[in-house]
């Protein structure tokens, strides 16, 4: 996949450099929406906007499609639960606390 | 639950009862939701514990400030929040950094397009490996408090921008920029790991 990485870098940045002006411009104002543009908040009109650059910037779509990812790990992270000991423990210190406070 | 002054000054074993039975409902109903809130805040399980515990605490010295408008999950979150604020503070814990959203723009295209390699795998596969889990966990943990506590609100306790904005205190807009950050930040982190290639090939993410 590093590899496969690389080549298609090598053969695209050649081809997209034109598009791009980096850290500025409209990839800038691109990413700045990519949250609200993932998250659906965006009107119909600037969502569409969006589409189309991403179709014709192999970039912004990488990173959009990996910024999705993240989200998605973070929605799908399991989290360890208590065990009914911790549970039982835990509600004797906040009660005894509670009376001695 | 309300109670007089009377009654917090010199409680009385019917007030002693009457809110132990409260806070029983309160607790079982809602243990788990507070400990994985704290697990994710805390990133390790006894500072969870200690957050539960506080939040428990402060829940029952303040049945009487619950008016019942909000949902009982904000309202503990909305503890939970604050008392983690405060165990940081009282820790004295250096400031935290804010992050700019500069700092996040890619300056060439290599970095446009540094990748997860998690590609053909859902995020329940990618998952079973330890490197991509570990990897995103150090991510989240190395987020800035009010960062990470939108992230975590938002992302994985899975609230809206509204509910989030009422448990931090702050406007739709303020939360959707801090969770903007945060995202980029924890992409930028699980990017730049090179994580290798074996995530993406599933009977590899299995094996571990």
């Amino acid at each position: 996949m590093a590899k496969r990485h690389t080549s298609t870098k090598r053969t695209r940045s050649s081809t997209t450099r034109h598009q791009h002006d980096h850290g500025k411009g409209r990839c800038l104002n691109i990413l700045r929406q990519l949250s609200a543009y993932i998250d659906d908040e965006l009107a119909g009109d600037i969502c569409n906007e969006i589409r189309r650059h991403l179709g014709s910037c192999p970039n912004c779509e990488v990173f959009v499609s990996s910024l999705r990812q993240t989200v998605s790990l973070c929605r799908h992270r399991p989290s360890p639960s208590l065990s009914t000991d911790d549970r039982a423990m835990m509600r004797q210190n906040i009660l005894k606390a509670a009376q001695i406070r | 639950m309300r109670a007089s002054t009377t009654d917090r000054s010199s409680p009385t074993p019917s007030h002693h009862s009457r809110a132990a039975k409260v806070f029983d409902t309160l607790y079982r109903d809602h243990v788990d939701l507070v400990y994985r809130f704290a697990h994710r805040l805390c990133g390790e399980p006894e500072a969870a514990k200690d957050l539960v515990q506080e939040t428990f605490l402060n829940a029952y010295r303040g049945f009487e400030k619950f008016r019942g408008d909000a949902q009982v999950s904000t309202w503990l979150y909305t503890i939970a929040s604050r008392a983690c604020l405060r165990m940081r503070r009282r820790r004295k814990c250096a400031p935290e950094r804010e992050l700019s959203l500069e700092e996040f723009i890619p300056t060439s295209d290599g970095e446009f397009r540094l990748q997860i390699p998690i590609d053909g795998l859902s995020p329940e596969e990618a998952l079973q490996n330890k490197q991509l889990r570990d990897a995103l966990d150090t991510a989240i943990n190395q987020l800035p408090k009010k960062y990470k506590m939108v992230l975590v609100l938002r992302d994985m306790e899975g609230l809206s921008a509204k509910e989030v904005g009422t448990i931090m205190g702050l406007n739709e807009r303020a939360v959707k920029s801090r969770l903007h950050r945060a995202r980029l930040f924890v992409r930028q982190q699980l990017s730049a790991q090179g994580l290798g290639q074996e995530i993406a090939d599933p009977e590899q993410a299995l094996l571990r």
